[in-house]
């Protein structure tokens, strides 16, 4: 059994948070059988505070500051860098197109740990927040599709899992703080698709001038009625389209199980009575009305595990995988980040010898690897049974399709899912002529368009840890 | 427990209805005007994967009983006609046994041994009752034996391996070809020397320390066919102890077991073997003693 701790940072539209957790990894297997290591728990032992986000400007993350916020947290936490093994992250929502937003995660993620990986797109934040909120365990333990939708300051992001895996994801431009007021509920920011879509409704919100609470409700509910039609099959309305970030779902699903995360989502599960404009935003109205919208109303809500910290706990915890146990490595080489993935289809691994090279080569092609002045991994399914012929034709195949990546003297790195890699990696070894950095892994499933990144070994060198960023979902 | 007359019947009963069945699709060809008997086949039974059949009627949760029966390979759920099995639970039973029998029953071909040129060793046991009725034999060599081997094998090998029939010859024929050859790349791999592999013929795992001090090897390790159960009768394992010799502790072997294509492949197996082998060597220890 092996303890590791994981960090998870998330920058949002309106809060910045820090968690930490234990990743707790262990040999499954009897002593007599080929070792089977697996993350057997997960558990996050410190939660920051939430601080609100903080900017120099509209347009600029205040990147000192957050500086400071982390900093004082691993303190708070009593963790010191090298104690990180792994984590993401990620800046979600309105912030991630602030014009700083890529430059001042890959500091971060070098400020936090030499694994942390920086993260980013409204795909993968929909993914790990669903996973925050526990949406994939739900999805496993029903044996139903689930939906969470995260509402935060600035975005709903929206995955859906079946079975415990993600199958597709949507992001929509509806949050709380979209609209922020001041102590005298005058207009202090409006986004522009909500100042259209106000415009719209014949209602004229100026910065400076006092908006009625009647106003904030109907533009409440205009964005809970676009909320429940991600749900609704037939057409969708062009208020809908227009608030989409970068894409729908990418078809109808019949589904009854919803989950809320997101900071809007404890007043959208709790009864508030209180004042309503507690954050000086549109927050706590939005969450009235989707909880009267059919969004609510006609399916079965879930308590989320995690709401305003779903992302973060999602960061921190969800983020990385294991590697199968038996795979070969050149050592000292990790970890590697970054790494963009071709991808064999199951119908290519069954092509001969010679089309499987043309379809290596022409794939590798979509890379200007002079540019990119990085390596590119190849990875296919793979049999569940190979046989040793088998093996040797496919190392062969993977040495030719890839010798532009071995003339550049970047390390040759193939993945499978099924457990095949060592013998792989080993055979790869044998056939290529001079010795050179190999990476042969299983266990890990990724598409086209997919980047990974590698850790360094764990479990006494058995297992490498694997985070998998999709940046393109639901295509 | 069905009684054997019991099952001559319901086996009588169900070629019957083959038979009838046959008999319906001649009757069908000769109106067609074919009067040739048709070389029909019967449907494999073995080639059901049991963890993916369901035979409960209206389960309550079929997706739920499936996940289930997809983590064992106990025959859930197999429902039953009356208060028996089903005629197909009950053949397949039958089948699955019948296959163990077979593993341990057969040898293992001459065709394999000699494709894979192998030199044949034969231990104490003469015969196959004798073998599995007298285990202390299967862990002996005769003297005129024992000198062959140390003629022509090469001594002092960093590995010796062997290969034995053990329990079942079924498992040697269907790993032997892919576990071999990725167990000689990954030792060629670490620069390990292999020694003169060759099959033992009655062989059991302890047959492995008389061939260590014949040859004075550093690492034993021996591919063994594992007793045969109804999931199946492919398993085999692979022992291996640093400095094997008469009297040591079972404590010394380390194993990997479940090479099958339902459990580890045998390729990868082959792998993971030759980095256990050589963590014995840096470590000039086995078994317990070996930190992996």
């Amino acid at each position: 059994m092996e303890k590791i701790i994981s960090v998870g940072i998330d920058i949002g539209t309106s809060t910045t948070q820090v968690i930490f957790s234990h990743i707790t990894i262990e040999n499954l297997a009897s002593a007599y059988s080929v070792p089977q290591i697996d993350i057997i728990d997960k558990n996050v032992f410190y939660k920051s505070e939430i601080y609100f986000t903080p900017l120099i400007s509209e347009t600029e993350i205040d990147g000192q500051e957050i500086k400071k916020i982390i900093e004082s947290e691993f303190k708070k936490a009593n963790v010191a860098k090298k104690d990180i093994s792994t984590g993401a992250v990620i800046i979600t929502g309105e912030t991630a197109r602030k014009k700083n937003a890529s430059l001042i995660s890959e500091q971060l993620s070098d400020l936090a740990g030499d694994f942390v990986v920086a993260t980013a797109g409204p795909d993968l934040e929909s993914i790990i927040a669903g996973k925050g909120a526990g949406a994939d365990k739900l999805s496993e333990k029903l044996n139903k599709l689930v939906i969470n939708f995260d509402i935060g300051g600035g975005t709903t992001n929206i995955a859906l899992f079946e079975s415990g895996q993600v199958i597709d994801t949507a992001c929509l431009d509806v949050g709380g703080r979209l609209i922020q007021l001041d102590e005298q509920n005058r207009l202090q920011y409006i986004s522009k698709k909500i100042k259209k879509l106000a415009a719209d409704l014949n209602l004229n919100l100026e910065i400076g001038k006092k908006v009625e609470n009647s106003e904030l409700e109907i533009i409440a509910e205009k964005m809970a009625s676009v909320l429940s039609e991600v749900l609704k099959a037939g057409e969708k309305s062009s208020d809908y389209n227009y608030l989409i970030t970068n894409h729908d779902l990418s078809k109808n699903y019949a589904i009854n199980y919803v989950s809320f995360s997101g900071g809007v989502a404890d007043y959208i599960n709790n009864d508030h009575s209180g004042d309503l404009y507690k954050y000086n935003d549109l927050g706590i109205i939005l969450a009235q009305k989707i909880r009267e919208s059919s969004l609510y109303k006609d399916h079965q809500v879930y308590q989320a595990e995690e709401t305003i910290r779903a992302t973060v706990v999602g960061a921190g915890s969800h983020t990385t995988d294991i590697s199968g146990s038996t795979i070969t490595y050149t050592d000292n080489i990790f970890p590697l980040k970054n790494i963009p993935i071709i991808k064999i289809t199951p119908e290519e691994e069954k092509l001969s010898k010679e089309e499987l090279v043309k379809v290596i080569k022409k794939k590798l092609d979509w890379y200007d690897l002079d540019f990119e002045a990085q390596t590119v991994a190849v990875a296919m399914k793979g049999k569940e049974n190979f046989n040793f012929a088998e093996i040797t034709e496919l190392a062969e195949a993977i040495i030719a399709g890839m010798e532009k990546i071995i003339k550049l003297d970047f390390p040759l790195i193939v993945i499978l899912e099924n457990d095949a890699a060592k013998v792989l990696g080993q055979t790869i070894n044998r056939l290529s002529k001079e010795p050179k950095a190999v990476v042969s892994l299983d266990g890990i499933k990724v598409d086209n368009g997919d980047y990974i990144d590698i850790g360094k070994p764990l479990a006494r060198g058995k297992v490498l840890p694997v985070i998998i960023k999709t940046l393109i979902f639901g295509k | 427990m069905v009684s054997e007359n019991e099952l001559k019947t319901i086996i009588e009963e169900v070629i019957k209805n083959l038979d009838r069945n046959n008999l319906g699709d001649k009757e069908s060809n000769k109106s067609g005007g074919n009067s040739e008997i048709e070389a029909g086949e019967i449907p494999d039974i073995t080639e059901v994967d049991l963890q993916k059949e369901m035979l409960v009627p209206e389960a309550n949760n079929q997706e739920e009983f499936l996940k289930l029966k997809a983590k064992t390979s106990a025959r859930l759920g197999v429902w039953r006609a009356g208060p028996r099995y089903k005629t197909n639970t009950l053949l397949r039973f039958r089948a699955d046994h019948a296959a163990a029998m077979d593993a341990v029953f057969t040898g293992v071909s001459e065709e394999l041994i000699n494709e894979m040129n192998f030199d044949t060793y034969q231990t104490l046991c003469s015969d196959k009752d004798e073998f599995l009725t007298r285990p202390d034999l299967g862990k002996l060599f005769s003297d005129q034996t024992l000198a062959e081997m140390k003629n022509n094998c090469q001594s002092n090998p960093q590995v010796q391996l062997y290969v034995a029939d053990g329990l079942s010859s079924t498992a040697i024929e269907a790993n032997l070809r892919d576990i071999f050859p990725a167990i000689k790349q990954g030792l060629e791999g670490y620069n390990i020397e292999m020694g003169t592999p060759f099959f033992v013929k009655f062989g059991r795992v302890a047959s492995m320390e008389p061939i260590s001090e014949c040859l004075n090897a550093d690492v034993s390790c021996v591919l063994i066919g594992e007793r045969p159960g109804l999931a199946t009768a492919e398993s085999m394992s692979c022992y291996m102890a640093y400095k094997a010799e008469i009297g040591m502790p079972e404590a010394r072997r380390t194993v990997i077991s479940n090479i099958h294509s339902g459990g580890t492949s045998a390729v990868e197996a082959g792998a993971h073997i030759a980095d256990v082998i050589k963590a014995m060597l840096d470590q000039k220890a086995s078994g317990l003693d070996l930190e992996i």
